[in-house]
């Protein structure tokens, strides 16, 4: 079973069919999507600018990021669903499309560079949870969030405008 | 003179044909204009969600409106700017589309209230409790993050309609 075999199993699959038939379905999901990436990216920026050494409502990085992360994996949640749903309705175009690949790496990037910080730098926390500037780790793992999730958005929008629909 | 005849006229100008012919302005203008939005949507999730009474509550109403007020302001200055320059754009998609005009309804009653309603409470001299105004309302706090959700959805279906 080739990759080719399966994305075409999928294309060809009943859900993909009623995506692609309902004419509201695609729009729908794509409005959630961007909801969902809206709260994503609306509240990882507000504790990676903390992170990074910018003052947030409150003083506590600890408090700050135990109040908005809930939030945010909800959302990624969401978007991971919604988005699953969308590359279903198109599988081939999809997976042939560079920015959607590259965002797709970007994203597991993203992932890693928040493990490490939750597996080094967080567990300290208690040390520097009111420290203004933050260490500098802490400054790094914000920053290259920032930078991640920024060139994911970009990413995404321009998936719209570069997916060939025509493969032969 | 008609929207139709406004927007064909605005769709032949040189400034709009440069903005469609090159082929990265577009995109990174909705790129930029998405961004915005999140900006815009994780302050009004706080803000709104402190207003209603179940997030930060330990935080005064005050601290976190002086926090999150600017940022709305730039980012929706920022919106207006991207959105104007996408209309100009493509004015037909826009100017003759029912949703862009109730989108555009939706946003200036939201920033209404959040710049000058909220602004007011930034003010209040409340010991760290909602203040019992109107502007304070947890009604209308849930009210106002329903806008915006309905305000995104606006604007992702003018594409489609």
């Amino acid at each position: 079973m080739t990759i080719e075999t399966i994305l075409r199993q999928i294309d060809e699959s009943p859900l993909a069919a009623s995506i692609r038939e309902n004419v509201n379905a695609f729009p729908l999901l794509e409005s959630l999507h961007v909801l969902a990436i809206a709260i994503v990216f609306g509240t990882i920026l507000i504790v990676d600018l903390r992170l990074v050494g910018l003052p947030a409502h409150r003083r506590s990085a600890q408090k700050l990021t135990a109040e908005l992360l809930p939030f945010t994996w909800g959302a990624f949640v969401v978007a991971v669903i919604t988005g699953s749903l969308l590359f279903v309705s198109n599988p081939v175009a999809y997976a042939n499309n560079t920015e959607f690949l590259l965002k797709l790496v970007l994203i597991a990037i993203a992932g890693l560079n928040m493990v490490w910080f939750h597996s080094t730098t967080h567990r300290r926390i208690a040390e520097w949870d009111e420290d203004m500037p933050p260490p500098t780790a802490a400054r790094v793992s914000g920053a290259m969030s920032l930078v991640l999730w920024t060139s994911v958005i970009v990413l995404g929008r321009w998936i719209g405008f570069t997916l060939e629909t025509m493969f032969f | 003179m008609s929207i139709a005849t406004f927007a064909d006229w605005l769709y032949a100008t040189p400034f709009s044909s440069a903005i469609r012919q090159t082929t990265w302005i577009i995109p990174d203008l909705q790129a930029i204009h998405i961004l915005s939005i999140a900006v815009v949507i994780g302050s009004a999730l706080i803000t709104e969600l402190r207003l209603a009474g179940v997030l930060a509550t330990d935080c005064p109403v005050q601290e976190v409106l002086r926090r999150f007020l600017p940022w709305m302001r730039i980012a929706l200055v920022v919106l207006l700017g991207t959105g104007l320059l996408l209309v100009v754009a493509e004015p037909g998609r826009t100017l003759g589309n029912a949703l862009f005009w109730i989108k555009m309804v939706l946003v200036a009653g939201a920033s209404l209230v959040t710049l000058q309603a909220r602004k007011g409470l930034v003010r209040s001299t409340g010991e760290g409790g909602i203040t019992d105004s109107p502007e304070s309302s947890r009604l209308l706090a849930w009210f106002m993050i329903l806008v915006w959700v309905a305000v995104i959805f606006c604007g992702r279906f003018i594409a489609y309609t």
